[in-house]
């Protein structure tokens, strides 16, 4: 061994040292990234948004990771919700956790995510094709079925209800209508009716004050709400437009105060509750496992649960029914309670 | 000591280098881990007491809250107001009504002053409530009495319930989240049936926020959380309530509701979790969730920066080490160069040295060795010298005895023959060069003494070979002076005579000439004779000394005549031949040009 062998070797260890030195902060670099949320909307009266992004920020802060959400104020912005994306593409985030607006048409924004590396999950929606590494989702059909059995334990055979729907041609809708008339067939029960919402409550409010006021009105002996806004729109529709004492049974879909209301005033008799909070939180777990490389499941269901008036207060529904920390309190502190 | 024969054929420099490494590696490796070690476990250390701090901290707010709510409802259920109002048989009676509102304006001021109670009411034995705001959207009395709170505060009869987190529905569409503390009043006029109950319920509700927010900002590390049990086995708080109890998430209730307070492990590897339990003094169990994973996020940072200083250490050490190694060696480096010049036999050099170490002293001793071998080599040389002068000398000063012999024999024989004349003349030629020879212990002598010498021999040969050569010799008087080694003609001539003359047919002719030249003076001795085959010069000139006598009788004294020149003077002086087959040969002698050196000369 000469001078020069050793000045090689100490050469190589520093460098050794600097590599191995750099490789750590780079690597600490890469997991410090955010991982985004882009959901259908951020409606703050939706509450099946907030509670997810509450799951996202208990997943977040358990696996110590950074989650920023960004969306649209309406889940029929798609166009908008697209621009998100590929703002989102440039800012390449540790992963992308999406409600896809629509299935198709964000497609190719989707396949560009997926060209650029980043993993994308998707929750609550999917896409029409393969380009997103996980599906975190209730099983709407499952969830449909729920509806329709809540439906049918109400009604006799031979009845006829309308479904109040909401975006025509959304994979959700398409899927827990499904469920809906499936579960119904069986039980001798017929859709007479689907109306479109667009999910948007107002436009339910309107088609249903409308529908009650048709000749057909009478003959329906329940109705059907496919997700909130709908629900909720016509719920306040059939409130008002039918005498109490004479209202027909309605089944909703998920859950908000409101629709609570409802429930315990009686206009609704049953509502089929998905779990936002845990869609949230699966979906950063995922995202997280995602981007450290761990094989995600293709898809995940979170599962609906169907409360009733008799089990809304039981303990494991009143976490889902009410959610901490958002409006579900009913004084925060300071805040006056009049 | 396989470790010794594994550096057998490496340089000191290597194995110093190599050993130095070794040590410097496990030194670092030893200190690195070490500190590594010491750092985390004081980290973890602290990060567990500060956990425990933290969680005493929540246990101590809750508890505060909890106290202070419990103290409102105490001082609520002790006015008299109250108690008249729970004693009434009827409470929608006129004085039932004016109490209830008397009440109600009372507790309406206790819910204005406290931010943190969500709702106070008294649910009387016999149907009457009072709240704290003008709520016509109370709930009927019927329903009230199913809730939890209410139930839990009758089986207590008179002591304090404290009904974990549920969401109140005493309101028709307004749930909060709250944490009851109700109080059942012992009823004043006993019933038969025992239930103490008809005295009525008094409700205090605490915001479950002030919890939430108690809790929330506690954080534990990266992920830890503290979460807040009931001994029901019910979690109070939970910051992932909606997921608890699902596939995804456990905590182990049963195992904490029977611990006591401090700290537990539970769990595997990346699951693993350390749970710090505090029991409140109303059996509520606030409990510190740490996940061991972030303590070891800070050790995996530590360890990074252990691994980045040790090696760096390692760096700049081994690097130190090898220019160390290399400083160290360099002497002995140098000294082995020296040591293979004395070697290829330079005992003229000498090491520098540069220190007084070891290496200093071996260089010494090196350079006293050479020094030691240097002169016993130039006392052997010239001890070799002596013998070889000696040698010489004891050849020059011998007259061959065959050369003797054949004088004599001349002698002899003239004397028969009556050439008295000649036989004087020799006898008296051979009487001065016997008298030169015996004259030992000069070397030097001036050239007329040497040329006077050839003279007597070239008489005598003369006289031998009768008419078979002449000679002459021409040399000028100024060279006379000049010191010259003794008898170096003598051979010369000798073999002039007997192999260039002897074999000619006609007589031959013997010249010595002289002249002064560029490098000393030069002698010659040319002849006529029969000349040399230039193979026959190669041999002399290549001066193979041949101790044997040829029968042809020369060739060992001109080699030594060479020899003796080349002593004296050194390599450039000596004898040189030139010879031509049939022709004749010349010898020159060449000699510096000394001054007088006055008779003897070592």
């Amino acid at each position: 061994m000469n001078k020069g062998w050793g000045v090689v070797l100490a050469v190589l260890l520093l460098l050794a040292a600097g590599l191995g030195y750099y490789g750590w902060t780079s690597g600490a670099d890469a997991k410090s990234r955010p991982i985004l949320l882009i959901p259908k909307t951020t409606d703050p009266r939706i509450s099946f948004w907030q509670a997810m992004r509450q799951g996202a920020e208990a997943a977040a802060r358990e696996y110590g990771v950074e989650v920023q959400m960004a969306g649209m104020a309406a889940e029929t912005e798609i166009e908008g919700q697209i621009r998100l994306l590929e703002e989102a593409i440039l800012r390449k985030p540790r992963a992308i956790i999406l409600a896809a607006a629509d299935s198709n048409r964000l497609l190719p924004v989707c396949t560009r995510i997926k060209e650029a590396g980043i993993p994308l999950i998707t929750v609550d929606s999917g896409l029409s094709a393969e380009a997103a590494a996980s599906l975190i989702a209730t099983d709407n059909y499952a969830a449909g079925r729920q509806v329709g059995d809540a439906m049918g334990a109400l009604l006799k055979p031979g009845a006829k209800v309308a479904v109040i729907s909401f975006v025509k041609g959304s994979t959700p809708a398409v899927e827990r209508e499904r469920g809906v008339r499936d579960s119904l067939e069986e039980k001798g029960i017929t859709v007479a009716q689907t109306l479109y919402t667009n999910a948007e409550e107002e436009l339910a409010y309107r088609l249903t004050t409308e529908l009650l006021q048709t000749a057909a009105a009478s003959e329906l002996d329940g109705f059907i709400g496919l997700n909130e806004p709908s629900t909720v729109g016509a719920a306040r529709a059939l409130k008002e437009g039918q005498p109490e004492g004479g209202r027909v049974p309605m089944v909703g879909f998920d859950s908000s105060m409101r629709e609570i209301a409802f429930l315990e005033e009686g206009v609704l008799q049953a509502i089929v509750v998905q779990k936002p909070f845990n869609m949230g939180y699966l979906a950063v777990k995922t995202a997280v496992e995602a981007s450290s490389g761990v094989a995600a499941a293709p898809w995940v269901d979170t599962g609906a649960v169907t409360v009733t008036r008799s089990t809304m207060f039981s303990k494991a529904n009143q976490k889902l029914l009410f959610p901490f920390g958002s409006e579900a309190y009913g004084g925060l502190v300071g805040e006056s309670r009049e | 000591m396989r470790g010794v024969r594994l550096f057998q054929y490496q340089s000191i420099h290597t194995q110093i280098a190599l050993a130095f490494s070794a040590l410097i590696l496990c030194t670092t490796i030893i200190l690195s881990y070490t500190a590594y070690r010491l750092s985390s476990d004081a980290v973890t250390g602290t990060s567990l007491e500060y956990t425990k701090e933290l969680v005493r901290q929540v246990h101590t707010n809750v508890e505060n809250y909890i106290y202070s709510m419990e103290s409102i409802a105490s001082l609520a259920l002790s006015s008299g107001e109250l108690k008249r109002y729970a004693s009434l048989p009827r409470q929608d009676s006129e004085e039932g009504e004016e109490l209830g509102r008397r009440l109600g304006d009372y507790f309406r001021s206790v819910l204005a002053s406290r931010k943190d109670m969500a709702s106070i009411l008294f649910v009387g034995g016999h149907g009457g409530m009072v709240g704290g705001r003008s709520g016509e959207s109370l709930k009927p009395s019927s329903e009230v009495r199913q809730q939890e709170w209410y139930l839990n505060a009758h089986q207590l009869e008179g002591g304090t319930a404290i009904t974990s987190s549920h969401v109140q529905q005493l309101y028709r569409g307004e749930y909060p989240w709250v944490v009851s503390i109700s109080k059942a009043l012992p009823s004043t006029a006993a019933k038969p049936s025992g239930e103490g109950a008809d005295g009525g319920v008094l409700l205090v509700d605490l915001n479950y926020s002030v919890i939430d927010n108690l809790c929330k900002q506690i954080q534990l590390g990266r992920r830890g959380y503290v979460f807040i049990l009931a001994p029901s086995g019910d979690l109070v708080y939970h910051p992932q309530q909606q997921i608890l109890n699902t596939q995804l998430k456990t905590e182990r209730i049963p195992d904490i509701l029977e611990s006591r307070d401090g700290t537990m492990t539970f769990g595997r590897g990346a699951e693993q979790k350390i749970y710090t339990v505090s029991t409140t003094r109303f059996g509520w169990k606030v409990v510190g969730v740490v996940y061991p994973e972030d303590l070891a996020r800070n050790k995996r940072a530590m360890q990074g920066s252990a691994a980045l200083w040790g090696s760096l250490c390692l760096a700049v050490a081994l690097s130190i080490s090898v220019i160390l190694s290399f400083r160290l060696t360099r002497p002995i480096k140098a000294l082995e160069g020296h040591m293979k010049l004395a070697e290829k036999g330079d005992f003229g050099q000498r090491v520098e040295i540069e220190s007084t170490n070891e290496i200093g002293k071996l260089a010494r001793t090196f350079n006293v060795m050479i020094g030691r071998i240097q002169d016993l080599m130039e006392q052997i040389v010239q001890e070799q010298e002596q013998k070889r002068i000696s040698e010489l000398k004891a050849l020059q000063a011998q007259i061959k005895p065959h050369f003797l012999y054949n004088t004599l024999d001349s002698i002899i024989w003239m004397a028969e023959t009556r050439k008295v004349d000649e036989v004087v003349t020799m006898t008296s030629a051979l009487a001065k060069l016997l008298r030169s020879s015996i004259n030992q212990g000069e070397e030097w002598v001036p050239l007329a003494v040497e040329l006077e010498q050839i003279r007597h021999y070239l008489t005598i040969q003369q006289i031998r070979y009768r008419r078979k050569f002449t000679y002459s010799i021409e040399v000028p008087e100024e060279l006379y002076p000049y010191p010259i080694v003794k008898l170096v003609l003598q051979p010369i001539v000798e073999n002039a005579i007997y192999h260039g003359i002897k074999h000619k047919a006609e007589p031959g002719h013997i010249r010595i000439s002289g002249r002064r030249g560029a490098g000393g003076i030069e002698l010659a001795v040319s002849d006529d004779g029969v000349g040399m085959t230039p193979e026959k010069l190669q041999t002399i000139l290549g001066g193979t000394p041949r101790t044997k006598e040829a029968p042809g009788g020369s060739g060992v004294g001109v080699h030594n005549v060479h020899q003796r020149i080349a002593l004296a003077f050194g390599p450039g002086y000596g004898l040189g031949f030139e010879s031509e087959l049939e022709e004749g040969t010349t010898v020159t002698i060449r000699l510096p040009e000394l001054e007088d050196k006055g008779g003897s000369a070592g």
